[in-house]
Order: C-alpha cells, then sequence, then structure tokens
C-alpha cells in the first residue's frame, strides 16, 4: 500500500493558501499538482441540493470492519435527505443484528420485514414503514431479529425489492440506502447486489482501514465504481498532536473521494438512545452538520475539495518556520 | 464536540463570586458618589480593601479576624466582643464588609446591602437548582430509553419533542473570507485542501484489482448441497446449516417469492391461499352437512363459519393500527384470522 507517511519540503510550485503561513500546509502537500488548489467552501447552506444522477440511486452503506458506524450513518443520512425533500427508502439488511429501526426509533412499529414479503405473509408497501416526522422516510427491514432469513433465493431477494420499489406505483424513491452488515459474508453480498453506488464508512485507525480497502476492492470487482468515503469518528484534537492519522492520511492510503467527515461525538450515542437521528438535533451538533452536509454531496454526486483542520498551535509554526 | 458544553459552562459558574463583590459596593456606595469618576476611583479603592479583607478571611485565620474586628470598631464605639463572636457565629466572608460599612457612617445601607446580598443568594440558589433540574431532563440520556419501551424500571423523564431548525439556514457555521477558514460552534477551523488526484485513485484502483479477484456470489447453497447444473462453481456461496441466522431452505420457488414482491395490489399469496383452503373445507363440511343433514353435529360448521360472522368489527378496530402502510390497502393481518376476513371482505 502506497501508506508511508513522510516529512517533506514543499515543492516551490505548490501555492495553495499563499495567505497561510508553511506550518499550517499539510503533510501531504508533496504531492505533484500542476494546478494551483482553489479551495472551495465545504459548507453550504444557502441553496436546496440539487439530485444528480438516475433515480432511482441506490447506495450500500459498507465499512468491512463493524461497529465504525455504518448505522448511524445510513440514519442520519437518510433523514438528512428526507429533509432535503428527497423520498429515501433505508434498508435495514442487517438481518441478524438489525439496528437501523432503533437509530430512527421505529422499532416498535416494525411489524412485517421483506422476509415475509418474499415469503407472501404481506405485500411489500405493508413492509414499508413510514416515519411520521418526515414521511419521505420509509424504514424496510431485511428480517425480524429472532427469526431465521431464508436465503434460499440469494443475494436476488433485494434486488427484487428494488426492482420492486422502482416500479411501485407511488413512484420510485429518489434514494435507496442500504444499511450493510458488517463483515464480506452472505449478508453483504445481499446487500451489496442492487447497489450502483456506495459510501465506504471507515474511522481513522488501521484495522478499519485494511478491511476498508478489502472492500472496497470486493465492490470493485463487482462493478460499483462510484465509491466515496465517509471517515468517521475523527478527533480533530489528536489528528493535531499526530495521535491520530488525519483524514488525508486515510485518503492517501485508500484513494477514495470523501463524502465526508465526521467528528466524535458524544451527542451519537445520546440521539441513538432518544431514537432521534443526530441531524435533528435542536441545537445541532457537530457530527449532525457533518452528516448533513455528507447528504448533501451524495445528493449532489460530489465531494469533498477540502477538510477542516485544527490550528496547529502556535510554538511548532515557530519551529516550522525554520524548516522544521 | 465534547468540550462545548463545558466551555459554556465555566465561565457563568466562575463569574458568582465577583458580581456578589460587585453588589456590595453598588450598595456601599451613595448613589451620589458613584456619579463622578473621582467617586468611581474612592469606591475601587474601597473594593481593594474589601478585597483584602475578604481574601484574609477565606484563610480561615479567625484569630485575625477578631483582632481587625475589634481595632476597626473600637473606634465607633461599638463593643468589640460581641461583634466579634457574632462575626464568629455568621459567615464571616459575607458580613466582614458589611462591619465596615456600618462602622463608616454607612449604617442607613447596612439593611439595604443585606437585603441585596440575600437576593443575589437566593438568585444563585434558584439558578443551581434549575440548572440541575434541566440536567436531569437531558435529552438522550437514560430516560429517553425509558419513554421509548427499552428500559422498563425507573420512568423517570419524558423528553419533549424537537423543533426542527431550517436545513439551509445555520447561524452557528460562518465561512471566513477567502474560504480558508470555517467557524463552527465558535472554533475557527483551517480549511486544508483534498490532494487527490484522478490518476492516485486509478492508481489505488490498479492495486486493488490486483489484490483483490473476486466473483459476487449468485446463489447461496447449504453445504453439502449439489451445485445446479448451469451455476459457475466460483459464484456460489456456501452457508453453513447452522448459520445462526440465515437458513437456505424456503418452502416456496424463487418465481413465488419474487411475485410476492412484485406484488402491488390484493392479498397477499399466503393468506390467499390460506383463505382458498378454508373456503374449501367449509364447503366440504357444508356438502357433508346437506348430505346427511339429520346426523351432523353443528358445533363443527359453526367453528369455521363464526370468525367469518364476527370478523368486521374485529376489522375496523384493526385499521387504526394499520399506520405502517400507505393508508389504502387491506389492513396488515396481526393473525392469521384477521387476516382471513380481511381476504373474505375483499371477496
Ligand atoms: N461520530 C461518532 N462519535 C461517537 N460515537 C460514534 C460515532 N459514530 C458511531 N458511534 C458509535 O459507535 C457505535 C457503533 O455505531 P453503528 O451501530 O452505527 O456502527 P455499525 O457500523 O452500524 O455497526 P455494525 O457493524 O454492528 O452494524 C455506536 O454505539 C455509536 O454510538
Ligand atoms: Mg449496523
Amino acid at each position: 500500500m502506497a501508506s508511508s507517511l513522510h516529512p517533506h519540503s514543499l515543492p516551490a510550485s505548490f501555492h495553495p493558501l499563499p495567505h497561510l503561513s508553511r506550518s499550517l500546509i499539510p503533510r501531504h502537500s508533496n504531492r505533484k499538482r500542476s494546478t494551483p488548489i482553489v479551495v472551495r467552501s465545504v459548507l453550504q447552506w444557502n441553496r436546496k441540493p440539487e439530485l444528480s444522477g438516475e433515480t432511482p440511486r441506490v447506495v450500500v452503506v459498507t465499512s468491512g470492519k463493524g461497529g465504525v458506524g455504518k448505522t448511524t450513518t445510513t440514519a442520519n443520512i437518510g433523514v438528512s435527505l428526507a429533509r432535503y425533500g428527497f423520498s429515501v427508502v433505508a434498508v435495514d439488511a442487517d438481518a441478524g443484528l438489525r439496528n437501523l429501526d432503533l437509530l430512527l426509533g421505529l422499532e416498535s412499529r416494525v411489524v412485517y420485514t421483506a422476509a415475509e414479503a418474499l415469503n407472501g405473509d404481506c405485500r411489500l408497501d405493508q413492509a414499508l414503514v413510514r416515519d411520521r416526522r418526515w414521511p419521505s422516510l420509509e424504514l424496510l427491514c431485511i428480517s425480524r431479529p429472532r427469526s431465521k432469513l431464508s436465503l434460499a433465493f440469494g443475494p436476488k431477494a433485494l434486488t427484487w425489492v428494488v426492482d420492486a420499489l422502482r416500479s411501485r406505483s407511488s413512484g420510485p424513491p429518489d434514494f435507496v440506502l442500504i444499511d450493510c452488515p458488517a463483515g464480506i459474508d452472505a449478508g453483504f453480498v445481499t446487500a451489496i447486489a442492487p447497489a450502483h453506488e456506495a459510501v465506504l464508512v471507515t474511522t481513522p485507525d488501521i484495522t478499519a482501514l485494511r478491511d476498508a480497502d478489502r472492500v472496497t476492492g470486493l465492490l470493485e470487482c463487482d462493478g460499483i465504481r462510484d465509491i466515496k468515503m465517509i471517515v468517521n469518528r475523527v478527533r480533530t484534537d489528536l489528528i493535531r498532536g499526530e495521535d491520530m492519522m488525519s483524514v488525508l492520511d486515510v485518503q492517501e492510503m485508500l484513494g477514495l473521494a470523501l463524502l465526508g467527515v465526521i467528528p466524535e461525538d458524544a451527542e451519537v450515542i445520546k440521539s441513538t438512545n432518544r431514537g432521534y437521528p443526530l441531524v435533528l438535533n435542536q441545537p445541532p451538533s457537530m457530527a449532525g452538520l457533518a452528516f448533513e452536509q455528507a447528504a448533501w454531496r451524495l445528493a449532489e454526486q460530489d465531494s469533498m475539495q477540502a477538510v477542516m483542520v485544527e490550528e496547529a498551535p502556535k510554538k511548532r509554526g515557530f519551529f516550522s518556520f525554520f524548516g522544521g | 464536540m465534547a468540550s462545548i458544553p463545558t466551555a459554556l459552562h465555566l465561565p457563568r459558574i466562575r463569574s458568582l463570586p465577583p458580581l456578589i463583590r460587585i453588589r456590595f459596593l453598588n450598595a456601599a456606595a451613595p448613589p451620589n458618589l458613584q456619579l463622578d469618576s473621582f467617586s468611581s476611583k474612592l469606591v475601587r479603592l474601597r473594593s481593594f480593601k474589601i478585597r483584602a479583607t475578604d481574601d484574609s478571611l477565606d484563610t480561615g485565620d479567625e484569630k485575625n479576624v477578631e483582632e481587625r474586628a475589634g481595632i476597626e470598631v473600637e473606634g465607633n464605639g461599638v463593643h468589640p466582643q460581641r461583634i466579634a463572636l457574632s462575626l464568629r457565629a455568621s459567615i464571616n466572608t459575607l458580613h466582614a464588609p458589611f462591619l465596615r460599612l456600618k462602622r463608616s457612617n454607612f449604617g442607613t445601607k447596612y439593611s439595604l446591602g443585606l437585603c441585596i446580598a440575600l437576593a443575589a443568594i437566593v438568585v444563585i440558589v434558584v439558578r443551581q437548582l434549575v440548572v440541575r433540574s434541566r440536567s436531569r431532563e437531558r435529552q438522550g440520556s437514560v430516560a429517553d430509553l425509558v419513554r421509548r419501551g427499552q428500559l422498563r424500571s425507573d420512568r423517570r423523564g419524558i423528553s419533549k419533542p424537537l423543533r426542527y431548525d431550517d436545513p439551509f439556514n445555520n447561524p452557528l457555521v460562518k465561512v471566513g473570507k477567502g474560504d480558508s477558514t470555517v467557524e463552527m460552534f465558535g472554533k475557527v477551523y483551517r480549511l486544508a485542501p483534498v490532494i487527490l488526484t484522478k490518476e492516485q485513485q486509478s492508481s489505488h484502483q490498479k492495486r486493488r484489482s490486483q489484490v483483490y479477484q473476486w466473483k459476487r456470489p449468485t446463489i447461496f447453497l447449504k453445504e453439502g448441497d449439489d451445485i445446479p447444473p448451469d451455476v459457475d462453481p466460483d459464484r456460489v456461496r456456501w452457508i453453513p446449516a447452522n448459520h445462526p441466522f440465515a437458513t437456505t431452505v424456503s418452502d416456496i420457488d424463487e418465481n413465488l417469492a419474487r411475485e410476492n414482491v412484485y406484488q402491488k395490489q390484493g392479498a397477499p399469496f399466503r393468506i390467499r391461499v390460506e383463505h382458498e383452503a378454508l373456503q374449501r373445507k367449509i364447503e366440504a363440511l357444508q356438502n357433508r352437512q346437506k348430505s346427511n343433514k339429520a346426523s351432523t353435529d353443528p358445533n363443527g360448521a359453526r367453528d369455521f363459519g363464526s370468525p367469518i360472522n364476527s370478523k368486521p368489527q374485529e376489522q375496523l378496530e384493526t385499521n387504526p393500527s394499520a399506520d405502517q402502510h400507505h393508508g389504502q390497502g387491506t389492513a396488515k393481518p396481526d393473525s392469521d384470522e384477521i387476516s382471513l376476513t380481511d381476504e373474505l371482505r375483499n371477496f
């Protein structure tokens, strides 16, 4: 892997931010670049995002490693997209350990799942749970927590579901977000089967990154080329002290476009407890804003052009003045 | 981030003691003195004095207190011992300045000052109580789990629903001039440009395509099953027979399952089948009833007839809970009985 972190000097042609002192320029800036970089604002608030691409956009949220925040991401991006005015079907494809319903606070309203629809116990539209807060958001769970999912139809089951949604009478949804189970097991295969694009969630640590690279490789083998990553649980204070990989380090290792950077935020667990996705928090939280922005970019098929960095301490600036 | 609430809290708490001091001063200074700059200087001097005594008192050196009280009071002709005693009895930090005030001809203001001090204390206490109660009904706490029925015991607070802010207008985020900084929640961040190029991206893709070679499985088989003839063995995923939450057996075939998922209206397949089976049973029973009218036990017919006849009311009751789907269509069958009547109504 091209993952070595190198100390270096800047090439003369590199002037991304002329008014910033040299100490503030990221360590990665030794990459050759012919055109000067224009830092675009990472945040947009003053207009509604434009939906780009063919609908329904079928997006799988995956990670390889467990517990890095796939479900959190699906819930928050799903609610954000619904808030932006798009119709969203969030699919919990985690057969054994479903918890998207909990994060959305819809656990008490899940009566039927896709498994029952396949089995003929209900129609697919009866298995969709509409969120009362944002009626354009619907949840579909793939199976009940304590029942066994029939894998007899293999990965085709979700493909049928997406096809059925595409041709449903109330019109196809704008987004189908699939919350993928951890690992690269049968559940993973089922979840990625209908997807055209992927959101890869990772944390800035080496174990998550190796799994993420593997999963990206598998997705690419399957023909899913549009893969963007979300780096979750980032602590800018640790990055500043070089105790944690920076987002740009992560990007260097994976070579994927950035959809979002989510800071570590205690509000995440609180919002899980409440069954209220973070993006609905009042007052807003850092992580909530970051998810909202990620949803924005997802809708516009955009990626981050700049990342937020905590200001370096003044002392280090002095030393780096001498080339340190 | 986690540091935000503390950042908001600390200054408020710290600011409390100075507030008290300032109040004393204002009470102490007569209104006419407060107006000109000279007197404000005086007040400042006085405040210095007060604070000095205040500080020494904080150290808890009681003898020192007694002594000073004695010395100061002597000049005014008040009994020193009694005051020393009362001093010891009361909160000495707060009362020392008042003692000085009384002696130095602000006697009329004494009670007023005391009132203000008491009011300040009341305000502080009330504020603390408010803060504490507010933190108790904190959102996202265990109380919310209780509200959602995840925790049964310990019914505490119930959080009120949120109001949603406009996602297109966020005052907590300010993008700096030249787009090189952004201020979020009062903290300024620098924007570092993303420097991943298209070539780097494709070289990573190339690397991965060499490292990982994979064909997505298109069929899941139980370990030990035979591979169907038209299936590429590389595309088979073997599921262990004792997989905790998956099974490869299904009692319906693939085409039927697909039809079920694609079905847009009407009764779901299984409910229709069950209903038809029941109807056949009833018909058979009725036929048998016709053939030997006299000898049939009427209870048998009632067993099948009664759920059908009694269902319409039950149907109405279950309908409100049909919020899982979007209004139209049949109600979700909670049990086979309900779905049956549902089905029968459609026929
Ligand atoms: N940005 C964050 N800050 C703090 N905690 C977080 C953050 N993101 C996720 N978490 C916590 O990490 C835990 C796992 O998150 P989540 O369930 O979303 O992961 P997952 O990838 O879906 O897990 P699994 O692989 O089991 O499905 C949760 O407890 C969540 O609260
Ligand atoms: Mg999950």
